[in-house]
Order: structure tokens, then sequence, then C-alpha cells
């Protein structure tokens, strides 16, 4: 039905009525007379729709009958372009448009990265761009694969990678390399020391020669596992020393914070500055100028996409919000509850996979500071590595 | 043994009009001669053997070339008249 339609349209078709004399008459006339008639309506206002070409022949039928026919409509492509055909600025602005779209169908105006994880898009984006695959670029410039190994290059964790040109836009799929774990490197020789001073409470040696026992009491430095293993035949060999001995150690930690501080607050004034992207141009919306004195700025992009293709345009934001320095003081509170943060962080940091077992917290309170320690009784793994340099 | 009638019937040679029904709401005649009447409630059109009479509510005429025609609206009634 659409293309009967369509085609009526494309050939253009004239709506007429028929007046006086009889108008089942006039439509059998015309029937046999090869003329084709659609949409023939009933009564005394009464009409068809007839070719635009073929109205002329419905006259004789039209005298022979007795009718008289009025034009109503013309409708169709033909009619369209005779009208329009007086306004060669319409003429123009078509051929202005047809060029326009074919220009900037050549370009390459979104490109959507998809399935990195590690390396940011911006990172990617902008080592395509210095490869020469930007918002804008001639299509015919792009050459997928070269720049596709161009950025690998620049990105060692890229294991493989794609450019897709779909129409304007340009699809960048990356597959990231899985990392390889560490590998310990067991060849070189060592001993085994005391990273701290303890009694020691357990001990696994993988390889050497045990010099402590559980129960012993080490200092930092002492010598725990030695790389010298000596067989059942009295030789001697070197070997990379490898043990695990848990002591129980004591540690001091102590944090000043300092009660009276300084934070910047909004003081409500507020400036945005607006631009407009539209195929790759930053035009200004708002004429604010950058605003002098102390503010803090936040950045936000709007992006157009349809059906999940990003569209050349979006409106990129400046939020300007002025902010002043205010002074002031911690309570005691939330002094020690800062203080007991940073020491979780640094007991985190120093023991390294140990547990504490015991502590004594000892404040004092000098002046606006207050210095929070700690006593702790931990149990970690003082097994360091020293390796032996041999000749 | 089928008769003559029969086998031109069955090459489309018949001199019978063809008519195709659907449901009450479109008829198709094929090998129409012309419309005798025309209104939004009936419609009669000659065929070379007869004169048929579509009756019914607002009844209008889809198309119309040499030999066919098609009837839409909401038929009520079909009359073969001699």
């Amino acid at each position: 039905m659409i293309s009967l339609r369509l085609t009526r349209w494309l050939i253009g078709y004239v709506r007429f009525s028929v007046l006086g004399g009889s108008p089942e008459r006039f439509y059998s006339f015309c029937a046999r007379s090869g003329a084709y008639l659609w949409d023939i309506a009933a009564g005394r206002s009464g009409g068809a729709c007839v070719a635009a070409r073929r109205y002329r022949l419905l006259r004789a039928p039209a005298r022979r009958a007795g009718c008289r026919l009025r034009v109503r409509e013309r409708r169709g492509l033909p009619f369209l372009l005779r009208r329009t055909g007086r306004h060669p600025g319409l003429w123009a602005g078509a051929a202005v448009f047809a060029l326009i779209v074919s220009v900037l169908s050549r370009q390459v105006w979104c490109i959507r990265v998809t399935g990195n994880a590690s390396v940011p898009v911006s990172g990617v984006e902008q080592a395509l761009a210095s490869a020469g695959l930007s918002q804008g670029a001639w299509k015919s410039a792009v050459e997928p694969q070269k720049t596709a190994q161009q950025v690998m290059l620049k990105f060692p964790q890229i294991r493989w990678m794609s450019i897709n040109l779909k129409g304007s836009a340009a699809e960048v799929v990356i597959q990231e390399k899985t990392a390889k774990p560490p590998i310990e490197n067991r060849k070189n020789l060592c001993n085994i020391k005391a990273s701290a001073t303890g009694q020691i409470v357990s001990m696994k040696v993988y390889a050497g020669t045990p010099m402590v026992q559980k129960g012993d009491a080490v200092v930092e430095g002492q010598l725990l596992v030695s790389a010298v293993v000596v067989d059942k035949l009295g030789g001697n060999t070197l070997t990379h020393a490898s043990a695990e001995v848990v002591a129980e150690t004591t540690r001091s930690l102590s944090v000043k914070i300092d009660r009276k501080r300084q934070k910047t607050v909004p003081t409500g004034k507020t400036v945005y500055r607006r631009n407009l992207d539209l195929f790759g141009a930053r035009l200004p919306v708002s004429f604010q100028g950058k605003p002098r004195g102390n503010y803090r700025v936040s950045r936000e992009k709007f992006g157009l996409s349809l059906f999940g293709t990003p569209l050349p345009a979006g409106l990129y934001q400046e939020r300007w919000d002025e902010v002043r320095t205010v002074d002031y003081t911690l309570a005691k509170d939330q002094a020690r509850a800062l203080a007991k943060r940073e020491l979780a962080g640094q007991e985190k940091k120093l023991l390294n996979g140990g547990r504490v077992t015991g502590e004594k917290i000892t404040e004092n309170w000098a002046g606006g500071t207050l210095v929070y320690s700690a006593k702790l009784t931990c149990q970690e793994n003082i097994a360091k590595e020293s390796e032996i340099f041999l000749k | 043994m089928r008769k003559p009638a029969d086998l031109l019937g069955l090459t489309g040679l018949s001199m019978q009009a063809h008519m195709e029904v659907n449901g009450n709401r479109e008829a198709v005649v094929e090998g129409c001669g012309g419309v005798l009447e025309y209104d939004e409630t009936v419609v009669r059109v000659r065929t070379p053997g007869h004169v048929v009479r579509f009756t019914g509510r607002g009844l209008t005429i889809r198309c119309l070339t040499a030999d066919a025609l098609v009837v839409t609206g909401y038929i009520t009634g079909i009359e073969f008249m001699g």
C-alpha cells in the first residue's frame, strides 16, 4: 500500500470533483477509455483521483456524460517541483545541503573506545589523535592498521586493537593483556636476617640452615637462616635461603594532630561558562570571562548520542564556585578519631600482614596539639633476605 | 466429463465475471462492464452475464479500471439481477 501511494505521489495526481450529469456514466466512460481512477467518492459532491497526465483524457467522457470536472487538489512530485522551480534559493539551499552532507560524511566525527579496563579512554584518544585519528579527520587519510600499531606501541598493556570505520564513526576495540604474576628470583644466594628485634614464636624454614630456634630472642640484623648447607658427607653448598619467621615484636608509633585547621568553604557565588561543541569546534554560549579571585572550578561535558552512537555535538560547562578560607578548631573527639585513623594506616603499612596482639595508648594534649602515641605488641614475619655477593 | 463452459472457466477464458469477496468489507469484480448506479448505499455494476448489485453502508469504489472494480465499505447484500 505504501509503495502504491509512493508511486502515485512520484508520478503526481489530481483530485477532482464531478458536477452535474451522470457521474456513474462518466466513471464507466473513463474506465473504457483506459483512465485509471481511484478513491471514487459517491454523491453530488463526489469525485475521484487520476494520474496528472491522464486528467486531460477525462474531458471527452465528461462531455459525453454531461458532467463538469473541477480540480480540487494537485499533489505529487511534479507539482512540488513546479512550485519550487520559481524559488532558486530553495534549489541553492538544497545543493548546499547536499554538499555539506557529502563533505561531512567523508570525515570521522565520533570515536568510541570500548574494551579498555586499565588504559584510560582519554589517553587512547590522545594517542589516536597524534596518530591522525581525531574528530574531524578525513576518513581517506586514516589508516586503521597503522594507527592501531602506533597506539599499541604507546600502550604496552594492550594486547590487541582494532579500528573499525562505520560511516562517520570510528569504533576502537581494545583487548588488554593479562598481567604476569611476579616471578621470584631464586638464583641469587642469600641469608635470612631479622628485620626487627623480638622473640621468635614460630619458624618455617624452606631452604637453608636455621641458626636460631623457636623461643630465642633476636635483635635486628641477626642471622636467622644461613645460606650455607652442610650435607651428610660434610660438604658445603650455598643456597637461596627461604623461611618465614614469626616473632613477637614491640613497635612504637606516634601521630601528631594539630587541632587548629583551615578549610575552604563556598561563598555561594557561582559562575557558569558554557560552550557548544559542534563538529570539533567549541563555540561560546555564555559571554562570561574567567572570574578573578579565589575560585574552585569543575568541568562537565554533556555529549549527545543517537541509538548509542555519540554525535559530534554536546555542551561543555565550567562551574566556578567562589571559595574562602575559614579557620576552625577540631573538637577533642574529632582529633582523637582522626589520630586513630592515621595510626591504623601506619600500622597497616608497618606490619605488612602481621597482627597486633596488644597496645598501650597515651594521649598528650599540649596547647592546640594532640600527640597520640601507641606502644604495640605484634606478631609479624621478621625474615628479610640479605643477598650474598661472591667474587 | 466436464462441460465446455467449465473448461473455459478453468482456463480463465470464461465470459463470466470473476468476483472475490473479502469478508463483508471488500469486493473485487473482474470483468465488469461499467458502473450503473453509485451512492453510499448501493453500487450497481454491469457484468457480462448479469447486473450485480452491492448494498450496504458507506460504500466506496476504491479503484476503477477498464475491466475491474473494487468496492469497499460495509456490504450487507449482493444481488445478481438478470
